[in-house]
Parts: C-alpha cells; structure tokens; sequence
C-alpha cells in the first residue's frame, strides 16, 4: 500500500485514539462540564464532515492518479473539456448551502455558551506575569472577600460567572474540559462561563503568548462538592492566626521582614500592617493567607503536596497530608532557577535565605492553611 | 558625467547589483528566499529538538522565544513572500508577452529592499537578540516595558522595511499587468498563474499600508515613548490586533495564491488538457482577493470581541471556504479524463491538492466558533497554518523550480533526484504536522518552550521531531539536485523552448531566457494561445500537432530590442534604508547616513538619463541618438517605451 494511502487512513484512527488517552488533562475532546459538551457536540459533525471530505480528496486523487495516467507511448491528447457550468455552479452553491448550515449551528452555539443562568456565582480572574489570581465577592457588596492564585476553587454543578482581567500583558485563560479559553486583556473585562459537572481536578494552561514563562504559568480548577465548597469559602474568609511553634514565629518575622515587598497574608498572624501593595509591575504577587489549601504553587507549575494515590493529580483530600517540602524549599532557595523570571520587578527574585531561614519560612507557611 | 551615467556591466557582480531585468532579479529573489529557507528551517530544526521530549532545556525560554519568533517572521516574510515574489517577478512578463515590467528600476528597488529588509532584521541576533514577541507581535507584549532587548525594534523597523518591497512591487506588477498584456490578451486570456498573481499583488496594496500603520504606531511607543499601547493611558491593546489582522488575514491569501497559479499552470500541462473550468477558476481568486479583508477577526475569537463580531466573523469565514474549495475540485476535474504523466511537478502540484485540502479542512473547523475557542493558540492552529503554507504554497514553489528550471537556467533539474525530494518531503512533513493537530485538542499550547510529562504529549511530539528531521534531509536533496544539476548541465539534453509542451506564452521563446524575452510582439488570439499554434483542430474535431515548437518559437537574437537599462541607483536607495533603522534603535547620526544614501538614491535616479548616451541609437523606435540622447526629437511621434498597447479590457 503506498505511504500517501496509508498516511491518510492512519490519521482518522489516530486522531480517534487519541480522543481516549487516558494521561491528557487538557483534553478538549474530553469534555467535563456542558459547555465544554455542547462544543464537542457542535465539532464532531464537523469533524466528521471533514473527515469524509478527507477521504474523497485524498482517495479521488488516487483514483484519478491510478485512472487517468499515460499509457506508455499514447502521444494522443484527451478530449479537451474547458469546464462544465452546470457542475461547477453545483459545486458552488451545494458546500455554500453546507457551510451556511454549519455557520447557522456555530452561531446558535455560541449564543448558547453566553449564557448565564440566575443561580451563577461570580469569581474573577486576573491574569500577570506569570500566574493568575481569583477574586471572590462572597457577599456581593462590590469589594473582594477573598483573594487565592493558582487554584480556582468552585462547586461543582453550579455555573461560575468568570470575569477575566489582567494587570500587564495579554494572556489566555483556558480549562480546555470545561470550555473554551478567553484572553485577559490589560484594561479589559471579559467574561466566560464555566462549570464542571462533577467534582474533580481540571487543569489549564495560558494560552496567549504573554513573554518569558508564558509556558510556565498554568492554573487548575478544582470543584468540589457544594458542602465541601462552602467549607472552604468558610476558611478562606478566616485571616491567619498567630502561629504557637517557634520556629513558625521565626519564619513569620523572616516573611514579615523579607516578604512584605510583594506578598500579604492577612489576618493576625500574617503582615497586613506592614503590606503596602506589590513592588511586581503588574501590582501583585499571589496572597499568601491560606497557601497551604492549594495543591500547587509558583504559577501552578509545582505540586505543594504529593500525589499520594499516584492518578497524576494532586486531589483535594491530599491537601494537607504530605507536602512537596523539597520543591517548596528549592522555590525559596532560588526562584529564577526553577522558573524562568525577570526578577526583582517581573517575578520572585532569589532572597539569598540561609536553610535555616528557609526551615523557619516553610513552618510558617505550614500554618497558613 | 561619472556616476551619474548609466552602468554598462553585462557580467560580474556589478551586473547583478545593477540589473533592472525582471529575470535576474526574480532569480535573486529565488536565491535569496532559499538562503533565508535555510536560516528558517534551521530555527524549526531548533524548535523541534527541544520539544521532542517533555523537560528538556537546551536552550532558555528567552531564547526558545526568540528562535520561534525569528522562525515564524523569516518564514513568511523572507521565504514565502520572496519565493512568490520571484516567480511572479520572472514569470508575469514573459506570459503576457512583454519585454519588461512598467518600472524596472522600481522592482530593482524592490528586491535590493527585501534583501536588506531581512538582512537588517537578522543583524538582531548581534545586537541583543532577536525578536522575541511572536511574529504577530501583541501589544502591550511587546513594548518596551515587557520587551526590553532591541529584538522588536528590530522586528518592527524590519518587516516595515521588507513591507515597502512589497508595496512598490505591487505597484510596479498592478501596472504591469493591466498595461503591457500582449495585443489580444484580455484579461480574460491571461494564463491562471497571471490572474492570480493580479489577485495577490491587489491584496498587497491595500493591505501592506494597515500593517505600515500598525509597525509606526508600534515603532513611536517603542522608541519615542508614545501611548497607542499603553494601557495605563487609556489604550486598547485590542487595536493592535485589529490593525494586524487587517493586514495578517490578506497576507495569508498572499502566500498561497501565487501558488494556486503555478499549480493551475503545472496540471493542465502534465494532463494534456486545460484548467477546468477557467472563468471559475479566475473569479473564485477575485473571490478570495475580496472576501479576504472581511475575515481577519477569525483570528480573535478568543480576544474577547463579544458575540455578535464572533458570530458576524464565523459566518464570512465559512463562506471564504466556498472560492477555495471550488479550485481543489476543478484542479481534480482537469486531471479528470486526461492524460497524466507524473513528473516531479506534477506530483508538487498534486501533493498540493491534498496537503491543502487537510489545511482547508482544518481551517473550516476554525470557522466554527465556539470550537475555536478550544482550538486557537494551541498546535491545531499551527498543523492548521503549516498545512496550507507549506504543503500549499512551499509544495507549489517546489512544483514550480522543478517546472520552470529549464526555462530560467537552461538545464533541467534532475528527475529522479525531484521525485526522491518530492517523496521524502511527504513523509517527512506529514509526519511533522499530521500530529499537531492531534497535541492541540489534546490541550498543547503554542509557543510554550516545554511540556509537563504526563499530560499525553511525549509520543507524538517526538513522532513531530523525526519528521522535521526528514523534511531536512530532503531539502539537502534538493540542494544537492540544483548542484548537480548545475555542474552536468552542459551533458545534459537541452530543455529546447518547450521541454514540456507546454500551454502558455513562456514556452515560445529559448531557453534560458533570452534577455529581451520575445522578438516581437506576440499576438494572441486566445487562452492557451501558444498550445493552439501547436495543435488545431482536424476534421473529426480531434487536436492534432500541426506545428513544432522549435518551429514556431520566437528565436531571434534581440538586436533590435530596446531593453531598460540598467542603474545603480535603486541599490543604493535601498542601501540607506536599514542604516535608518540602526539609527533610529541606537544613535541617530547612523539615520542621517542612510536618510543621506535614500536622498542620493531618490536624486540620482531621478536625473540619471534615460539610457547612456554614448550607446549607437538602436531599434526602430529611434528615439535616442548620440546628440539627441532623450530622443525629444522622435518623442512627439513615437513612444519613449515599446510597451503601449493595451487591447480590450
């Protein structure tokens, strides 16, 4: 069988299998919430549709090469057919009517995903160099309650009302099993709905080339179960407290001293006396006030725990249970050497802490739960 | 009069730096757009190493940025657009029978531009780094707060330098084509390759100026502290991708449809009959030219346009698959019914048939919306755009320096050698791309230096490594093929006019090329003109060879041609123009320099008489002699140039 033949009937299969691999977090073909469905479901057609035309493309020219070809040593020329109106006109005017189909479904789809049911929940989203922060309005009086980075907590079956934001430079929010991805614009607001149907880790990656670590700022978005889902906003609403191990109250001086320039954790325990805005030029580093209920850190590039059960994900039940205390400890050692930064302004620079210091840091950070 | 009078090098290099014959300066395009292939397919070559397996470092992310970025930018600006630009530089004259195009001095300008265009842009690489931003450059990206190194001064001073070449060149070609067809040659008898460069060069005019807009605008807030990107003033970064797109959508029609021309010119050819379908074929590409500025938001589905542009954009972009999708289906029915013999253009132009076919597949699964918005900025997007520019334009070029070879150089590239090329190119450019589109869906993102392990990326991002690896080693089989060749060319056969037995006007002259093209004037009586004076029509109504081509070639030695003559003034011209832009990133004494070289340039040309004056008078026209060298006396009576006659429409 010739390479071109079986070039092209290896592709559909393949493009098949890959639709089931089992290690893809970022699936788009495997949707987990029902916009993300309602995509798959408009694109399959489309694909297939494709897929035909594919075949009687690449096999009508097989044919026509395997029909039409010189006999050796027939010098007569074929008739000469200039065209055929009536053909070309259908030809025309038939994948028009098709495409006018496929436009007219796009469009309705599209509509579709704007919209925005009563019972929705409303988070934003900024965007910066290089990791994206979440802005809840849980009382919905205008002014944030709570403020995370690199994990988006929701509950799982209920609508999230995104509002997408950046402080700097264009990015691209995206959860491909969930949706669609929407670019955060400086100075610009846009939305995107979301929701997962089942509670679960959904990762994503931002999907506008937005400069030097544009490859290492990622997020995930965990749903959790309504009951759950409460729970945590209840924690978050909670400041930190003063930490009682000493070696904790040594790190809280050592992040009161060396981390205020950029980072808050508020509460009693943390630093809001002495945090006056982000020295980043974007305006702000990720809040710190309970850092230990995230699964990953720097930009979601790092696992804060250890994926215990070994499916790949750092689950919600494994917070707290066995932290990634080496990689926590060489972020703080020297954070331009595990992601590529423009430290001091466009990102963390390196502190230059002693292990001891960084010790004291990570027991306090412990305590930020 | 010294340097004011005109260059008289017929050989050597100063020939070439002088030269104003369309010929010689496509062949400069065409060696210079594969000089830049090679610095292009080296950065792939880069890209492709580092990504072959998850975590890897070879090099930092700044540089990774910097290599995709400069991949992207030499690509489309200093392959495809120049390997266009050559083949419709040598190609239009010579197929609607005309010794020259309207302003030679002009497409001289053109080319020594583009070449200090693209060398300008590469000097970035020794000054700090190259450009870094992408090659679609978004603000507030790339200014300066976010990209400090000079790589984007560079990337926008340069394409703004390689946008005038192309500017003047489709000034120069418009004027060209509507002016100096042969007598009898309508519009609607132009050759498809013809039409289609039209097409293109329309697309040019009106869409280079966006794109010179949007570089300044950029160029001010990079280097003279402007605000038309600075958020913390009140602009919408979202005007840069507007003013870009406006200019980037055209652009892509750019690249693909000289392309289609050479395709529509290769497969009548090796199947004996005629484009099926011409009148469809020709307004399908004004179809393409026009519709083409109506989609460019296509490329922000994702940026946050709202519903109603998303929707109003998704529906043109569905309907400018109708004009393309016509061409692939008359490109099957011309082979439909012929006589197909599968040299290497023929099987270019087929490979192009179906590459591009899978690229406007992809495409169409663009146009619907909502699954763009999963599919854009992630691998599907880049097997998408790689699909029709290289397995539809790249293929078609191939096509095209297998088909025109003999005619350009006079020696034929060899055959077995073109299939090898053609056959190991296939594989390896499926294999390299096939996958993509499989990595997209499945969540990889563009322009991300590294991929995490365990997200499903590993098998075929190394299956995508091997096949750029073999596309490399069929180009050095190209190569080898053109030295080859070279070096054989006086044992080989001689192609003769018409090695082809070909269809269009080109094949009525020697080969190579002679410098005046045609004796005389052809005159035309018909589409596929040339191909009738061959074969009529018998009694039975069958077409019969009634004529030789060797017969029937205008074989003359151009002693009575009036020729334009050379000058070094458009060289010197563009000289000054890269100096501009070094001066204006670093010190601005260097931009008076280069202003002073482009005022030289203007005023030199500007005076410099209209043919050397100590040259005997020449040709029928009379219109210069030794005391009257500007030919004022004859003026009133006969034109200053042969090229006059327009017939019809």
């Amino acid at each position: 069988m010739s390479r071109r033949v079986r070039a092209s009937l290896l592709a559909p299969l393949v493009l098949f299998l890959a639709s089931c691999a089992k290690d893809a977090p970022l699936d788009s073909l495997d949707p987990a919430g029902p916009r993300a469905k309602s995509i798959d479901d408009l694109q399959n057609p489309v694909f297939a549709i494709a897929g035909v035309v594919f075949l009687a493309v690449n096999l009508g020219v097989l044919f026509l090469a395997w029909k039409f070809k010189r006999r050796k040593d027939d010098h007569t020329l074929p008739h000469q057919t200039h065209g055929n109106t009536k053909l070309e006109l259908g030809w025309t005017i038939l994948p028009a009517l098709l495409l006018a189909g496929i436009g007219g479904a796009s469009v309705l789809t599209l509509l579709d995903l704007e919209e925005k049911p009563d019972d929705s929940m409303q988070v934003t989203v900024v965007g910066q160099q290089w990791w994206w922060e979440y802005q809840y309005d849980v009382d919905g009086d205008g002014e944030t309650d709570i403020t995370t980075a690199n994990d988006l907590v929701i509950p799982a079956g209920r609508n999230i009302d995104l509002d997408i934001e950046s402080r700097d430079v264009i990015h691209s929010f995206w959860i491909p099993r969930l949706n669609g991805k929407r670019d955060a614009v400086p100075g610009r607001s846009h939305p995107l709905q979301m929701s997962a149907d089942e509670p679960g880790v959904y990762r994503g990656q931002c999907t506008e080339f937005c400069g030097l670590s544009h490859g290492y700022m990622r997020m995930r978005v965990v749903a959790l179960e309504p009951s759950e889902f409460e729970a945590w906003q209840d924690a978050q609403l909670d400041g930190a407290e003063m930490p009682t191990d000493e070696l904790a109250l040594e790190g809280r001086e050592i992040f009161r001293t060396t981390c205020s320039s950029c980072h808050l954790v508020e509460g009693e325990g943390g630093n809001e006396d002495l945090f006056e805005g982000s020295a980043q030029v974007s305006g702000a580093a990720p809040n710190l006030t309970h850092f230990m209920s995230r699964g990953t850190f720097a930009g979601a590039v790092f696992d804060l725990w250890t994926d215990i059960d070994g499916n790949g994900e750092v689950d919600i039940d494994e917070h707290g249970d066995t932290l990634n205390e080496a990689q926590l400890k060489a972020w703080l050692r020297d954070p331009p050497a595990e992601k590529p930064m423009y430290a001091p302004t466009r990102g963390m620079p390196n502190l230059e802490l002693s292990e001891a210091q960084i010790d004291a840091l990570v027991a306090y950070l412990e305590t930020l739960e | 009069m010294g340097i004011f009078g005109r260059p008289r090098a017929k050989t050597g290099w100063t020939s070439w730096i002088t030269t104003v014959d369309h010929k010689r300066i496509g062949i400069m395009y065409g060696a210079a757009a594969l000089f830049f292939f090679c610095i292009g397919g080296l950065q792939a070559l880069l890209i492709r190493a580092q990504l072959a397996a998850p975590g890897q470092k070879l090099f930092s992310a700044d540089l990774y940025n910097q290599i995709f970025t400069m991949h992207g930018v030499t690509m489309i600006f200093l392959v495809v657009m120049p390997l266009g630009a050559a083949f419709m530089n040598y190609l239009i004259p010579i197929q609607i029978g005309a010794r020259d195009v309207a302003f030679p001095r002009l497409n001289a300008l053109s080319f020594w531009t583009f070449l200090f265009g693209g060398i300008f842009l590469n000097t970035s690489w020794i000054f700090g780094g190259g450009a870094d931003g992408g090659w679609f450059a978004y603000a507030p990206n790339t200014g300066v707060a976010f990209s400090p190194s000079h790589g984007m001064d560079f990337y926008a001073l340069g394409v703004q330098i390689t946008g005038i070449a192309s500017l003047v060149g489709a000034v120069n070609l418009i004027t060209t084509v509507l002016n100096m067809r042969a007598p009898g040659m309508t519009l609607m008898k132009m050759p498809v390759f013809t039409w289609m460069s039209l097409v293109t060069q329309v697309l040019l005019l009106f869409s280079l100026p966006v794109i010179s807009v949007a570089l300044f605008l950029l160029t001010f807030d990079r280097l003279f502290d402007a605000n038309f990107f600075n958020v913390a003033e009140g602009a919408d970064p979202l005007l840069w991708q507007h003013l870009f797109w406006i200019f980037g959508h055209p652009e892509v029609y750019i690249l693909v449809l000289p392309g289609f021309g050479i395709v529509s010119e290769i497969i009548p050819v090796f199947a004996r009959k005629p484009i099926f379908g011409y009148p469809f074929m020709v307004f399908s590409g004004i179809a393409i030219g026009f519709m083409g500025f109506g989609v460019w938001a296509h490329h922000m589905f994702a940026s946050g346009l709202g519903p109603i542009s998303v929707a109003a954009f998704s529906i043109s972009t569905m309907f400018i698959a109708v004009p393309t999708g016509v061409k692939i289906l008359n490109w099957m029915a011309t082979m439909w019914g012929g006589k197909l013999t599968f040299t290497a253009p023929m099987l270019w132009a087929i490979g192009l048939v179906t590459m591009f076919t899978i690229g406007g597949l992809s495409g169409v699964s663009h146009a619907v919306a909502p699954a763009d918005t999963q599919q854009t900025d992630t691998y599907y997007i880049v097997a998408h755009f790689h699909y029709v520019i290289f397995g539809g334009a790249l293929f078609a070029f191939f096509g095209g320096f297998y088909f025109w070879w003999p005619k350009v150089f006079g020696h034929f590239l060899d055959e077995t050698l073109g299939k090898v090329h053609f056959w190991i190119t296939l594989v390896g450019f499926n294999l390299t791309f096939g996958p993509m589109h499989i990595l997209g869906l499945q969540g990889m993102s563009r322009r991300i230096p590294t991929y995490r392990d365990g997200y499903g990326f590993n098998l075929w991002n190394m299956v995508s490594t091997i096949g750029a690896f073999t596309i490399a080693i069929a180009m050095l089989v190209f190569a080898w093929n053109i030295v080859r060749s070279y070096r054989r060319r006086n044992t080989l056969p001689k192609p003769g006019p018409d090695p082809w037995d070909g269809r269009s006007l080109e094949w009525s002259i020697p080969s190579p090329t002679p410098e005046h093209n045609f004796d005389d004037e052809p005159v035309i009586t018909q589409f596929d003109d040339w191909w009738y004076r061959k074969y009529e029509e018998n009694d039975d109504g069958e077409l019969v060879k009634v004529n030789e081509p060797e017969d029937i070639a205008m074989i003359g030695d151009g002693s009575r041609a009036h020729l334009p003559s050379p000058s070094y003034w458009p060289f010197v011209l563009a000289l000054g123009l890269p100096f501009i832009g070094w001066g204006l990133i670093f010190n601005m004494f260097i931009t008076a320099f280069g202003g002073a070289l482009v005022l030289a340039g203007f005023v030199g040309w500007a005076l410099e008489p209209a043919d050397d004056p100590d040259l005997p008078p020449h040709g029928h026209d009379d219109h210069g002699t030794a005391d009257d060298p500007n030919g004022d006396a004859a003026a009133l009576d006969a034109p200053a140039t042969e090229e006059e006659v327009t017939v019809g429409g």
